[in-house]
């Protein structure tokens, strides 16, 4: 699901305004707005003034300005899209049904609608609607409650109080300091360090956990056959031991899975430094899906990228993002879109110069087939996992590229020259995994910019040669850039 | 004053002889579900364990000097409701169902065995004894078994697991931690008698949780992870709980649904206070409160309840979970903070174990103590006894060590009586440092 299926369309809308002006500088003409936004001119007159509205208690932070032609934006330097975005989610009646299950657990229509201020036929809807989106997760509100396993329940609220609704509040309204202490104690249990955002994700788990830990039925049966390999796992132990001892302490009646969905915890998501994960994985089984797993992707990146030494730091942190990226699949279904992915695809493509995606895709088949994942149509987790290994090859193509050594040799009258040679240095030094210089006859090069026609000059060794048609051309720029590329 | 007790066990019987000192008019009134007044839980124990001759005298009290006291007490009678608003309490008695108005409600309901996780717990040959119908029962169908299966490694399983191999039954314990006895002690000091149980021919099923019982017509199994234990009765030692059920939501309760009270043992209802079994306490130096079912916490929990009826003056000490037994030849008692559990605590925790005679007679018999500290302030947290002698005594000066702050140097010279029969050269509850005096390693 997306962030954006908490909103109605006007106020999707009324973000992309925003958007809009953020990415044209702050002014956007009016007839452009109505022709980007693609409505009438009356609907635009509409969305302004529910922005207005929207924003007028903090007005002097951001608001809209429109003075008959143009739309312009303010925006405090402190104050970001992303804040726009939290203030239309906080006010979301679909983030609100959410916090209200969250809290009470358990509704009734009537009780429900009473407390938002909306119809019930319009809270049947939403509920509707929220449940096509929640499909994904594998979990449905029926009956006034949140159905499905257990673990689904759960990274599903984890993801909806880390990513949508206000997490402060969360931790507000619960018993802080016995979450605090909870923390403290799962770093002392599993002597790891844990950096403060890595606590701040714990605290949000743990306010999860404890309010979940007594609801009615809760269903663990995909959890059983998918911990069944992990029995043996040594921060299993630890953690087991660690929640069995803080409920012994309560009246409380622990489930067995308890532990089990914890341990899930700490190893999907970024908790353990790269330094404490390497660590376990010194003493975890090699044989679990997910292990064996991290191993076959990382030898399968080995082959492609023909590394015969992989630097060996590099070689932890591919273990580490992967193990991340396979207990996700592995345990978990569903996710929330929070980036957007064709952005994040353009810039990797544009700082590797390399199409990645390709051979992600091949890698998330891989592990779809080895972890015996059922795909299901619009899970998001699939596709945002594909992100991440192409993000994890992009830094294995920054952290292993070879720099291309490039020369330039131009034989002209020599004021001309050394202009020339700096234009050019200046205009692909942003092309990465290069070093360009004025040609040195000394050194070796792999590729030689020159205008004297090939076979004049033959001691330029094994590299290749480009010979410019006309300098600074975008005609040579775009030759040189393939040639590179390919290279 | 119209007192109203709910349960007669240890914590409402303390409270309702604590309301008789302090307010001579008081009408006091007990309602109690068994028909049985004062039976002493898991007096099973003294019977297996041949200290009395029947059930019947396993008993703290009786009706006859509830009565001296002017206390009434209405046996078989079971609440169903509370009124807090109308001050009311409905209960089902022989008679039929009845009403009581109350000025001032003591809820000690007390808790039991039970498992909502374990399912098939409830059959037949799952047996809990806690109360006298069940001891009786219990102790009818144990008669007639060989094989038993302990369900939980606390001290009723291991206390059980000692009396019944002895009465040579073929006993099996399963635990779910990696060692029994785990929430009073730390491994190391535990070993010993773990060795000796497994040595005097229990089985020992630790990391293992069961997830569910079946009865046949002669058996029962239990079934864990990977395997299934076949006996002819099993008993349910797992942690006593309280069912609270009849309060509704008029009461705040934790998450844990034990009810919240404060240091004057108040509940969140005005003339309304819960003891005993009902509720958390404050354990150790920490604010935090926990749950710790424990027969001493009842009484004084009773009694500071009893005080404050109509102004809070007294508030409550908390609980140090001060235990004692004795199981398998050793004697073992603990009090405070497990090094083990000091991992919750926030400050940094140091522990060191000294191993000292008990006498200066060349038969003396050896003891460890193992004290767990504050590393910076060096003030004592928990405590924690193992010997072949009885030493369960020495558990309460270590106890009262810790409630008065008292530091490992404290401790060092904290006053004693010599008499080379009766004391080493330094007394077991002092810190020794001498290496001739200490035996074993000293670790600090």
């Amino acid at each position: 699901m997306k962030i954006e299926n908490f909103l109605e369309k006007h106020e999707i809308r009324e973000i992309t305004i925003f958007q809009k002006l953020v990415l044209s500088g702050g002014q956007v003409g009016y007839t452009e707005m109505v022709d980007h936004l693609d409505i009438s001119k009356a609907s635009l007159d509409k969305d302004l003034e529910a922005i207005t509205f929207r924003f007028q208690s903090i007005s002097s932070n951001v608001r809209i300005d429109y003075d008959g032609h143009m739309i312009s934006l303010f925006m405090g330097h402190e104050f970001s899209l992303e804040q726009i975005y939290q203030h239309y989610l906080r006010q979301s009646i679909k983030v609100s049904i959410i916090s209200y299950l969250y809290e009470h657990q358990e509704f009734t229509i009537t009780q429900l609608a009473q407390k938002l201020t909306v119809s019930e036929s319009s809270l049947f809807r939403k509920i509707k609607e929220l449940n096509s989106y929640l499909k994904e997760f594998q979990i449905k509100i029926r009956n006034g409650r949140l159905q499905g396993e257990e673990l689904q329940i759960r990274y599903f609220y984890y993801q909806f109080y880390w990513y949508i609704a206000d997490k402060s509040a969360l931790a507000s309204r619960k018993n802080d300091d016995q979450v605090e202490r909870m923390t403290q104690a799962m770093e002392n249990f599993l002597q790891a360090t844990l950096d403060p955002e890595s606590k701040q994700r714990i605290g949000v788990w743990f306010h999860i956990s404890k309010n979940r830990v007594n609801s009615r039925s809760k269903v663990y049966k995909t959890l059983h056959q998918q911990m069944e390999p992990y029995h043996e796992d040594p921060m299993y132990h630890k953690v087991r031991t660690m929640v069995l001892r803080f409920f012994s302490r309560y009246s409380i009646e622990v489930d067995e899975e308890e532990g089990m969905m914890h341990f899930i915890f700490l190893l999907a998501f970024p908790i353990l430094s790269e330094n404490d994960f390497h660590e376990y994985t010194l003493l975890r089984g090699r044989r679990t899906p997910t292990a064996a797993l991290d191993t076959y992707i990382v030898e399968t990146i080995i082959i492609q990228y023909n590394l015969r030494k992989l630097p060996y730091m590099l070689e932890r942190e591919m273990y580490y993002f992967l193990s991340q990226i396979h207990t996700r699949m592995y345990f978990f279904k569903g996710d929330i879109e929070i980036y957007d992915y064709d952005a994040i695809l353009a810039k990797e493509k544009k700082f590797t110069g390399k199409d990645l995606l390709s051979f992600a895709k091949q890698l998330r088949d891989i592990s779809i087939g080895k972890l015996s994942i059922e795909e299901t149509a619009g899970d998001t987790l699939l596709k945002m996992e594909l992100l991440k290994y192409v993000s994890l090859l992009a830094i294995v193509t920054f952290q292993t590229a070879t720099i291309l050594q490039i020369g330039i040799d131009l034989k002209m009258e020599s004021i001309y020259t050394k202009a020339l040679n700096q234009l050019l240095v200046m205009n692909m030094q942003h092309i990465n995994g290069t070093h360009i210089e004025k040609y040195n006859p000394k050194k070796d090069y792999d590729l030689i910019l020159t205008n004297v026609p090939k076979g004049q000059k033959d001691h330029y060794g094994k590299a290749k040669v480009y010979v410019l048609s006309e300098i600074l051309s975008p005609f040579d720029q775009k030759n040189i850039q393939e040639i590179i590329q390919n290279m | 004053m119209r007192v109203a007790i709910i349960g007669a066990s240890f914590a409402g019987v303390a409270a309702a002889l604590e309301v008789r000192k302090k307010f001579k008019q008081a009408e006091i009134i007990l309602l109690e579900k068994q028909s049985k007044l004062g039976y002493i839980p898991n007096g099973l124990h003294l019977y297996l364990d041949k200290k009395i001759a029947s059930l019947e005298e396993a008993s703290f009290i009786t009706e006859e000097q509830l009565q001296q006291q002017r206390i009434q007490i209405h046996l078989s009678s079971e609440v169903e409701r509370v009124d807090v608003a109308q001050k009311q309490v409905s209960y089902q008695s022989p008679a039929g169902e009845d009403t009581l108005v109350y000025d001032k409600l003591i809820i000690a309901t007390g808790s039991s065995q039970l498992s909502q996780k374990i399912s098939g717990c409830d059959t037949t040959r799952v047996l809990k004894y806690k109360r006298f119908h069940e001891a009786e029962d219990a102790l009818e169908k144990l008669n007639n078994s060989q094989q038993v299966t302990i369900i939980g490694g606390g001290q009723i399983g291991v206390e059980a697991a000692d009396l019944l191999q002895k009465n040579g039954k073929q006993v099996t314990l399963i635990e779910n931690m990696d060692y029994v006895l785990f929430k009073y002690f730390d491994k190391e000091m535990i070993e010993p008698l773990q060795a000796e149980m497994e040595k005097s021919g229990v089985t020992l099923h630790l990391n293992q949780t069961v997830s569910s019982v079946e009865e046949t017509d002669e058996t029962v199994v239990a079934h864990l992870l990977n395997e299934s234990i076949v006996s002819d009765t099993a008993i349910l030692a797992v942690n006593v709980r309280p069912d609270l059920r009849f309060l509704g939501d008029q009461i705040k309760l934790h998450t844990d649904h034990t009810i919240v009270v404060d240091r004057y043992l108040r509940t969140s209802e005005k003339d309304v206070f819960a003891v005993g079994d009902c509720i958390q306490l404050q354990f150790g130096v920490d604010k935090d409160t926990f749950y710790i079912p424990l027969i001493n916490n009842a009484i004084r929990t009773g009694m500071v309840a009893a005080a404050n009826l109509v102004e809070p003056i007294l508030p409550f000490k908390g609980s140090l979970r001060t235990i004692g037994t004795s199981a398998f030849d050793y004697y073992i008692a603990s009090t405070g903070m497990t090094e083990e559990e000091s991992l919750f605590y926030t400050h940094p925790v140091s522990a060191v174990r000294q191993k000292i005679k008990l006498s200066s007679l060349p038969t003396a018999e050896t003891a460890t103590v193992k004290f767990i500290y504050d590393k910076e302030s060096r003030v004592l947290l928990g405590a924690q006894l193992l010997s072949k002698a009885n030493i369960l005594d020495k558990i309460n000066t270590l106890a009262l060590a810790i409630q008065t702050n008292q530091t490992l140097e404290d401790l060092m010279q904290k006053d004693f009586f010599f008499h080379p029969v009766y004391t080493n050269l330094i007394e077991t509850t002092n810190l020794v440092t001498w290496p001739d005096v200490r035996w074993g390693a000293y670790e600090d």
